[in-house]
């Protein structure tokens, strides 16, 4: 950039169009090197009034360019660079926004005199670079500590610096601390002896350095640390500004060239008390001289000391060493002359012997005139002490001892101090000061009385004190450490300042400054420096003066505007040091004294001597720690959710799933909060529906499992499973009781009650833990349940059901607690349609409704939902009416709810895995509780309704968190289904749809309501459970769920599945997806069913139902199929890592003896991988539909390459599960980690077919409602579902 | 922050009184093992008495302020669901292990 911009100058001279051609330059280097400014430009030019001689040269232009080829490693916010900030807090000042202006774009010297605002201008500017370089370091030099903190303050007072970015430095800062604040803050107060050290270390990171302002700058004269900084920082190729503020710049002109050649100087901005612009902000100033004679007494004493001085005076002008004059008008300064000139040339005549005598002559004179000057100046007092003083020892002594008019003078003095030795001129002081407060406000009045010396301080106080309240005075002296008055240090003198100017000496304040005098005679000079300089402006102008060029920072590209701001500003905090003003101001209650009653409790508590003292213990209520306790204003943490887990883990030990379903519950807990936006999203109403009919469908699956296990004798783990469940409800009001025992065991009835309360308690404390709590005493029972018959993976059918529901429900809880009031409504409409149901339904219901409630939750809390919620409590109490009807109605019917149940339960794993990424521990969570249902994944049915709604949701949550999904995945089957689950739940309203008109069909009767699609959902996602379960125990979970969708079709009854198929037929006539999937599920519950024979004989009533429920749904809507598809995709993409599937297949398919060996039976696999196959293929317009169909492309290719082509898809397909596991690292949180991985690949493979059969499900449903509708919109919205489906 | 917090002089008298003890606790330990400490950072600092200034000890009494407010809240919850009017140690001890958790 340096390079071209001379070229540019020299075609200026052509009548180049200078200001395009600049501004081309400043494009140029901004896309260059944004960081680098541009070559210096005098762009004072029109800024400054004082004519740079630079300026209109373009040689030196040029010069200058090439000089200042300095590259700044700051860059410029080129926003803020377009305007500068000048503040209007305080009344604007024209010759203040004119200085400032200037100062902004030039190296200026500012001679302003004292009161002028200096400090705004530097603080203006300073601030302005502090918005102009977001990266640049601003320092504000000021010669010693107390103007630095005083400057630190009064520049936050007027542009308002954010304090975190402002430090003070001085030299009590060590200089590693120091080191430490140049990098991270951005503006420095510093006395220049830091900076000039702290440049010469190198810790002062003077790249970054923009702008220096150095105050008091008529100093930086010689060597003092102004120069050398400023001469280091000058040495690095630095651009920098640089303001030096001066009320005294000095009386020559050499003094002031001086300063500017050090300090880089190209403008000088001068103003006096006369300038037009200044004049009317000068304070008033009248000087009024008041002659005050001396006292009675001190002329008395003076004409004695005068004889005392008398003869030594003249003997010493007797030998020519004094000037032959009147020996009173001597004053001390005389005589120190006169001796100077003895010791320097004696006079010759003089004998060596005499000098020690005229030594002693002249200190005793010198001595003397001393005290007459004190005498007359300030009083007896101050004299006398003096004469005392010298009195004692030393020459004076020595010399005066035998003196008798001396002895004279000190009696005198002392009668005279005996009377009180009034001092006219204090006398006088009061007099005035009186006379102005009396016609001023006390309040807004101060004075200051300046001394010049040091003694009469006191003096002054005491006259002060003698007046009263009137005036408040305090001194203000100097440093100097004096004798009979100590100095004030500078810390002392700043807070008495403080104090001043704060007030804080309410009526007047005495200042009285003892320093020398030095305040008034600078006052003077300053007078007499101003007249100089004046004269230099007159005589030869500003040109007389050298100046330097300085870069103008900003590219010229950058017009600064000035924009006048109203700034907003903190109020200012010392650093750290008012605080310990603050804790003086006590709390006096703490000082009373304790009664005897308090001293008791405490010695109770706290008797350090007694063995008995009373501790408190951790452990003596672990009850109370199994669920969250009431918060006041502080929430639960999550550390002490994990407690509350592990504490419902303990009291449960039976449950061997449980470490697993804890995980996955803190999973759900964490992820609730993940979890719920997106359950907003999807569920709103829907997801309660489909809870609440999701547990319906559970409670039901549970009646049906039970008639299934003694109509068709299924397995005998099946049936204990079932047996279990009968007994569950009873094993439900435990757990309810824990919470609401009393309401379990009075029935069913009491139990919904009471649930009901407790989550509407939840919903009014706001907070999910009470929520959360019963939710877990409600899984907890369940899960204890569960467990009992979960040890038995055999049995997992039912078990796995209840396991699963349990899951679910703790999921629910989890959830819940996020969505107390969404669960609330859940479980109560849950208890609802129990109490409705059978007590031994209602119980189921219960379950179902707890793990709805806990579902609904994971969609999302809910909130949406809660209203759904009622809707659909009402619903499901209908639909489980319904659902129980048809139930009773056929054997078959309550099996087949059961299998819808299980089926949902997959499709929600599914779902969840698909939604995972968004709510990956909900997913987690209920992918554990998926992992039993996977072993009820028989009820492909349901699954593939659940998949449906899951699709939905899917597609949703599946593009975006598709890595999220297989993170979960890899976390654990568990840890997926869960995911899907979740996903599923807002996705299972759609599904419900669809299950309720499973259910329908399943009963018989497809009218069935929406909300038995919820039940549906429920019963998804117990299949879920189950799913995660299997998966967990099998890692085949995908495969497993539609093996047993498949067996259970096929045990189910050849009836129900040709219904499947034939529905299916229907709805993949719509669509060829969909038929593929009814195809998979009808071949998968084949397999399943010559596998599974026992075991999956509540798979298969499961299936059947969810057969006969797709056939409904099939019947129901096409649209729903589209669904069907949708979540097909979804499931596929969730499935994605097909491969890894495979894997977790074969891994889960011999962890999972029984879903294993079921798969392997059953050829279910090949229906899967058809179902895959289809999928892909619909689906590769996305990538994880790509991915999922390429899965299932592998698993059918696995299939297909294997005649038991279970056993071999399954195992690809578990296999590319783990895979997916691991990346998830899944297998931490699950034990089994095998399992869990099969089981998520398991789980999406079944969800990918219980999502078909949802889809199915729904899209009749759909027809039934425009809750269908809905679930087409979700599915459309869904990206995922769009690709492969639509 | 709520003015009414403890008042900070107490805090600070508290405080001391522990360090005091946890130093005096510290020397027996060092006793055994002085080796090790001499080597460690806190070799010079282990002599000075432990401190707080002003802004931390002002923090440490609003986080104990909000931690017993917070005990006694769930605690007064415990005992107005048992029926009883005044809150016992055993109704702190229900709450306390949770409690504990969430600070």
């Amino acid at each position: 950039m340096t390079s071209a911009s001379p070229l540019q100058i020299a075609d200026d001279d052509d009548g180049f169009d200078w200001e395009a051609a600049v501004k081309e330059i400043d494009v140029a280097c901004q896309s260059a090197n944004p960081l680098t400014s541009l070559p210096n430009y005098p762009s004072s030019s029109h800024f400054v009034p004082l004519q740079n001689n630079l300026v209109d040269d373009p040689d030196q232009q040029v010069a200058v360019d090439g000089e200042d080829e300095r590259v700044s490693c700051v860059g410029i916010d080129v926003e803020a660079a377009k305007t500068w900030i000048y503040p209007v807090n305080v009344p604007l000042r024209e010759y203040q926004l004119a200085i400032t202006k200037t100062a902004l774009f030039s190296n200026t010297l500012v001679a302003l005199p004292t009161g002028l605002g200096k400090t705004l201008i530097a603080a203006v500017v300073m601030y302005n670079y502090f918005r102009w370089f977001p990266d640049g370091k601003i320092v504000f030099a000021a010669p010693s500590r107390p103007l630095v903190m005083q400057q630190i303050e009064a520049c936050h007072n007027i542009v308002g610096i954010p304090q975190e970015w402002t430090i003070d430095m001085t030299g009590q800062l060590s200089p590693t601390k120091r080191a430490c604040f140049w990098k991270t803050k951005r503006v420095f107060f510093v006395t220049p002896q830091v900076l000039e050290k702290d440049i010469q270390a190198g810790t002062c990171l003077v790249k970054y350095l923009v702008c220096l302002v150095i105050d008091e700058a008529h100093r930086a004269l010689g060597n003092y640390s102004y120069c050398v900084a400023v001469r280091e920082l000058m040495t690095v190729p630095l651009q920098l500004r640089i303001l030096a503020l001066t009320a005294t710049p000095g009386s020559k002109q050499q003094a002031i060239q001086n300063i500017i050649s050090n300090l880089h100087i190209s403008t000088l901005e001068y103003r006096d008390e006369n300038d037009p612009d200044v004049s009317p902000y000068v304070h008033n100033r009248k000087i009024e001289l008041l002659e005050v004679a001396l006292g009675k007494d001190a002329v008395d004493i003076n004409k004695q000391l005068l004889e005392v001085i008398r003869p030594y005076a003249a003997r010493l002008s007797a030998v020519g060493l004094l000037q032959n004059r009147d020996y009173k008008t001597f004053s001390p300064p005389d005589l120190l002359n006169s001796r100077d000139k003895f010791r320097r040339a004696p006079p010759p005549e003089l004998p060596q012997g005499k000098y020690g005598e005229i030594e002693a002559y002249f200190g005793g004179l010198i001595t003397l005139y001393h005290i007459r000057k004190l005498l007359s100046s300030h009083g007896i007092r101050p004299a006398y002490e003096m004469l005392e003083e010298k009195l004692k020892q030393g020459p004076f002594a020595r010399l005066m001892t035998k003196n008798e008019d001396i002895r004279k003078v000190k009696l005198s003095m002392q009668q005279s101090l005996s009377h009180g030795a009034p001092s006219p001129k204090l006398s006088k002081m009061l007099e005035v000061l009186v006379d102005h407060f009396k016609t001023n406000d006390p309040q807004n009045s101060r004075v200051i009385i300046f001394s010049n010396f040091r003694g009469s301080v006191r003096d002054i106080m005491d006259a002060l004190s003698n007046i009263g309240d009137l005036v408040k005075a305090t001194e203000f002296i100097g440093q100097s450490t004096g004798k009979a008055l100590k100095g004030q240090s500078q810390k002392v003198q700043q807070a008495v300042l403080e104090c001043f100017f704060a007030k804080l000496y309410l009526d007047k304040v005495l200042l009285v400054l003892a320093c020398e005098g030095s305040e008034l005679k600078g006052y003077m000079r300053k007078q007499a420096n101003s007249r100089a300089i004046r004269k230099h402006m007159h005589n030869g102008g500003i040109n007389s003066f050298d100046f330097h060029s300085s870069p103008r920072m900003i590219p010229h590209v950058f017009k600064p505007e000035v924009q006048f701001v109203k700034l907003s500003i903190e109020q200012y905090i010392p650093r750290g040091k008012k605080v310990k003003d603050d804790s003086a101001i006590q709390t006096p209650m703490f000082r009373a004294k304790l009664n005897a009653d308090e001293v008791a409790l405490i010695a109770k508590y706290f008797e350090p001597t007694s063995e008995k003292s009373w501790r408190p213990s951790l452990i003596a209520f672990p009850h109370f720690q199994a669920f969250p306790s009431r918060v006041h204003k502080v929430m639960h943490s999550y550390r002490t959710d994990m407690l509350i887990d592990t504490m419902q883990y303990l009291q449960n030990l039976s449950f061997s799933g449980e470490s697993n379903t804890f995980f996955t519950e803190g999973e759900i807990a964490s992820g609730k909060c993940l979890g719920v936006d997106t359950v907003e999203k999807e569920d709103n109403d829907k997801d309660p529906l489909i809870w609440d009919e999701s547990p319906s469908t559970k409670s039901q699956k549970t009646v049906t499992d039970s008639e299934v296990s003694s109509l068709k004798s299924l397995r005998t783990k099946e049936q204990n499973v079932l047996d279990p469940q009968g007994q569950r409800p009873a094993g439900h009001s435990y757990l309810f009781g824990s919470e609401f025992v009393s309401v379990d065991a009075h029935g069913k009835v009491i139990i919904l009650s009471v649930p009901v309360l407790p989550l509407k308690e939840a919903s009014q404390t706001n907070c999910t833990s009470p929520s959360a709590t019963v939710l877990l005493n409600c899984l907890k029972p369940n899960s204890c349940h569960l467990k009992n018959p979960g040890k038995n993976y055999e049995e997992q059918t039912v078990q796995g059901k209840s396991s699963q529901d349990i899951i679910t429900s703790w999921v629910q809880c989890e959830t819940s607690v996020a969505l107390a009031m969404s669960k609330s409504n859940l479980q109560q409409e849950t208890t609802l349609d129990q109490v409705e149901k059978f007590p031994e339904t209602s119980v189921l219901k219960k379950i179902i409704s707890n793990e709805g409630d806990c579902v609904g939750e994971a969609l999302n809390c809910l909130e949406i939902k809660v209203p759904s919620l009622h809707a659909d409590e009402y619903d499901n109490s209908n639909e489980l009416s319904p659902r129980l009807t048809n139930m009773i109605q056929s054997g078959f019917v309550p099996e087949s709810p059961i299998d819808i149940g299980l089926l949902n339960g997959k499709g929600r794993n599914e779902f969840l895995a698909t939604d995972v990424s968004p709510m990956k521990l909900c997913a987690e969570l209920l992918s554990k509780s998926q992992s039993p249902r996977k072993n009820d994944i028989a009820i492909s049915s349901s699954s593939c309704q659940r998949d449906v709604s899951i699709s939905s949701i899917n597609n949703e949550f599946h593009t975006p968190i598709l890595k999220e999904n297989n993170v979960v995945r890899t976390d654990g089957c568990t840890s997926i289904s869960p995911a899907a689950e979740e996903t599923n739940t807002p996705l299972a309203n759609l599904t419900k749809n669809s299950l309720s008109k499973d259910w329908l069909p399943s009963s018989g009767d497809k009218s069935e309501n929406v909300e038995q699609a919820r039940k549906f959902k429920r019963l998804r996602k117990i299949g879920d459970v189950d799913r995660n379960r299997n998966p967990e125990g099998n890692k085949d979970k995908s495969l497993a769920p539609i093996a047993n969708l498949g067996r259970s079709f096929s045990d189910i009854s050849p009836n129900q599945i040709k219904y499947c198929k034939g529905k299916r037929k229907l709805t993949g006539n719509a669509r060829t997806f969909i038929e593929e999937e009814a195809e998979v599920s009808s071949e998968a519950e084949m397999s399943d069913d010559e596998k599974d024979d026992s075991g999956n004989s509540s798979y298969d009533d499961s299936f059947i139902d969810d057969r006969t429920n797709p056939t409904a749904a099939s019947i129901q809507a096409e649209t729903s199929r589209v669904d069907m598809m949708a979540v097909y995709r979804r499931s596929l993409l969730t499935q994605s890592p097909i491969e890894r599937e495979s894997n977790s297949y074969i891994t889960s398919t011999p962890d999972c003896g029984n879903s294993v060996s079921r798969r392997n039976e059953s050829k279910s696999s090949s229906v899967k991988t058809l179902c895959s196959f289809q999928t892909p293929q619909p689906d590769s317009a996305n990538d994880s539909a790509r991915r999922d169909t390429d899965s299932f492309r592998t698993t059918e290719r696995m299939s297909a390459a294997m005649p038991s082509i279970t056993d071999a898809g399954r195992k690809e397909t578990f296999q590319q599960g783990p895979a997916e596991n691991l990346d998830a690292n899944a297998e931490v949180f699950h034990d089994d980690q095998f399992f869990e991985d099969l089981d998520l690949d398991a789980v999406e493979a079944q969800a990918t077919l219980l999502l078909k059969h949802r889809s199915k499900l729904s899209v009749q449903k759909q027809d039934v409602a425009p809750k269908s509708d809905a679930q087409n919109f979700d599915l459309q919205s869904s990206p995922s579902f769009d690709l492969g489906i639509w | 922050m709520d003015d009414n917090t403890f008042d900070p002089d107490l805090i600070r008298a508290i405080f001391k009184l522990v360090w005091g003890r946890r130093a005096l606790e510290r020397e027996k330990n060092e006793g055994a093992d002085a080796v090790d400490c001499e080597v460690g950072v806190g070799t010079s600092k282990k002599i000075r008495p432990t401190s707080a200034n002003s802004n931390a000890l002002k923090l440490s009494c609003e986080l104990l302020r909000v931690f017993i407010s917070e005990a006694v809240q769930r605690a007064a919850a415990i005992a107005e669901a048992e029926g009883v009017s005044k809150i016992e140690a055993t109704h702190l001890e229900r709450i306390l292990p949770q409690l504990l958790m969430d600070f």
